[in-house]
């Protein structure tokens, strides 16, 4: 029972594609909210009901009760459900550093070339001249500890940049070895971008690569939304669409309001293709 | 030790010495009870320069009555330590009370960037688990921790970070300076009158916030009696001693929720968040804060019972939480 989907938005898109990577035997440390949490939530609710996750207020494992309150997700009791175990924040970092997190989740406003991600500013940020925004929360200890990162974000030029105005929280800096350099663990880093339109992976050296994109559009045109050219894969795969029985739990009960998911563009099946709806 | 590069944003003080000279001279050792308003709690324990921290936030088991009183007796130039945080940031520097913020994660908008060219206030760079990191030295006593994340970002370039080689293993690390508040505000679901208290569920840093901070404020859901803490003492993070003010304050954490003991009220939460985005405080900070005298004065005429009520019916979950 797997019917493809007819229509779903850009953002379901990318949770579903998130979700389907989500493994029993692996520990994830999941950003507070929005995409990652749903991502999380869809895959325990589809094909992984033991599905393992922190969040940020140390939280270990919780069978989350969805849907949530604005903004409840984490310090609230629906969230945090039948946990293995209540903690705080330095017991969620003491998890990671010692090794046990395998993923991390985080969503970003701009990523770069070497996976870094900035949550701070937009623009310059001396002087309050460049947008600012709410600084790393807990992704800078999720993008340094998991063994492997997992970003997602939006297609536009503005998001994919050579370089980050501010790295609010690590990829590869800028480079092989850069991490340790800085004091990070050995091992770690991105290791997978998302958006609604396409998936990046990173090679050896360090930098990201195009891997798949979405039925709805080229490889042409990710690339026109990006400010620099990323390495391509030999092969761009394609990404399948949403099935109707994922959009199902997605919408009637993890994103009841539609508070993550009622963004972007709405793409539709006609006569057998995907495109966006006009 | 070989420092390699240092953090250039200014951080409080690190005084271990003096830390512990303040606890040997000023700390409260015998039970006596510590129960009193919030007005004289604030009026007692916040000082104007004060480096302030609290545990959680404005929305989530956070003391956000304590907040608002800190508001309305127009405390000034307050550090403060805004991880995990919303609204709280927004509201205290937009009150004119807040002069320093060192940031883990703090609500946004154009308030950020207006306080920063107008010479308002001060940012300083970090993360959560950075900060709560730093509350962790500060609640051992110790002048620093190492981290192994944090180094790798543009934050630490205006943090009090630094970046060092280990002495055992020759590798660069991070050091984050210990953080010992003035003074801490903390929420918790239940305390005596001398200041042992309990929280429920999943926490930031309550007990770190509490043993690092000179002086401590609690307000609590309910004021239970030391033979009930005596009862299960495995359930009590913050001991008496350490505890300078015990305020009974139900519904303290209102708009925010209080696990197990009520809802938030998402009314309340948008009503916040739309000043903030909208980068205007000035009739959230009347309506809420200047025009009304007390917790309970807010609670009987702003929220009302029929609320109160709503907001207890909403949270059905029970497991963990001590009822």
């Amino acid at each position: 029972m797997s019917t493809p989907a007819v229509n779903f938005s850009e953002r379901e898109f990318v949770i579903v594609q998130v979700s389907r990577l989500l493994e029993a035997k692996c520990i994830y440390w999941v950003g507070g909210g929005g995409e990652p949490l749903a991502s999380v939530l869809l895959a325990k609710r589809t094909r992984v009901p033991e599905l393992q996750y922190l969040t940020e207020d140390g939280v270990v494992a919780p069978e989350a009760l969805v849907p949530f309150d604005p903004l409840m997700t984490m310090v609230a009791s629906r969230a945090n459900y039948r946990a293995l175990q209540w903690g705080t924040m330095n017991y969620a970092a003491d998890i990671a550093h010692l090794g046990y997190v395998d993923y991390g989740i985080l969503n970003t406003l701009q990523v770069d070339r070497y996976g870094n991600i900035n949550s701070t500013v937009v623009g310059k940020y001396e002087g309050g001249e460049g947008r600012r925004f709410g600084g790393p929360g807990g992704a800078d200890s999720i993008a340094a500890l998991a063994w492997r990162t997992i970003l997602i974000t939006d297609q536009h030029k503005r998001k994919f940049v050579e370089k980050v105005d501010f790295i609010s929280s690590p990829g590869f800096v800028d480079g092989p070895g850069a991490r340790q350099k800085r004091g990070l663990a050995a091992g770690g880093g991105p290791w997978r971008v998302y958006s609604p339109w396409a998936m990046f992976g990173y090679g050896q050296d360090c930098q990201l690569m195009l891997q798949a994109v979405a039925p709805y559009v080229t490889v042409d045109q990710v690339l026109d939304e990006m400010s620099f050219k990323p390495k391509m894969a030999k092969k761009i795969a394609p990404l399948e669409p949403p099935t109707e029985e994922e959009l199902l739990i997605l919408r009637t009960q993890i994103d009841v309001g539609g508070q993550v998911t009622d963004r972007g563009r709405w793409i539709e099946l006609k006569d057998g293709k995907y495109r966006f709806a006009e | 030790m070989l420092i390699r590069e240092e953090g250039k944003g200014e951080y409080f003080k690190v005084d271990p010495d003096g830390f512990r000279a303040f606890v040997r001279e000023n700390k409260p050792r015998a039970t006596v009870s510590k129960l009193m308003s919030e007005r004289e709690a604030v009026e007692k324990f916040v000082r104007d320069g004060d480096y302030l921290a609290y545990d959680c936030n404005y929305f989530q088991r956070g003391p956000s009555s304590l907040m608002r009183e800190v508001i309305r007796q127009r405390k000034k130039r307050l550090w403060v330590c805004g991880k995990f945080t919303y609204v709280a940031c927004a509201l205290l520097v937009e009150a004119g009370c807040a002069d320093r913020v060192d940031i883990g994660f703090i609500g946004f908008g154009p308030w950020i960037s207006r306080a920063v060219r107008e010479g308002r206030c001060k940012f300083f760079e970090y993360s959560n688990a950075i900060m709560t990191l730093r509350l962790k030295a500060g609640a051992m006593g110790v002048p620093f921790l190492p981290a192994r994340s944090f180094g790798a970002t543009s934050g630490f370039e205006y943090s009090g970070c630094k970046l060092v080689t280990d002495p055992y293993t020759d590798q660069p690390i991070l050091l984050v300076p210990a953080l010992n508040p003035d003074v801490s505000l903390i929420h918790v679901h239940q305390a005596d009158e001398y200041g042992n208290a309990r929280v429920f569920g999943t926490g930031i840093a309550h007990q770190e916030c509490a043993l690092a901070s000179k002086r401590v404020i609690l307000s609590t859901e309910e004021i239970i009696s030391t033979d009930e803490i005596r009862r299960d003492p495995g359930r009590n993070s913050i001991p008496h001693f350490v505890v300078d003010a015990v305020v009974h304050a139900p519904f303290g954490a209102y708009p925010g929720t209080v696990q197990g003991y009520y809802a938030s009220d998402p009314e309340g939460i948008i009503e916040a968040m739309g000043a903030m985005f909208r980068g205007d405080f000035r009739d959230y900070l009347q309506k809420h804060v200047y025009s009304i005298g007390s917790h309970a004065e807010c609670l009987e005429k702003l929220v009302g019972a029929q609320k109160l009520a709503d907001v207890r019916r909403r949270e059905t979950i029970r497991e963990g939480y001590g009822i």
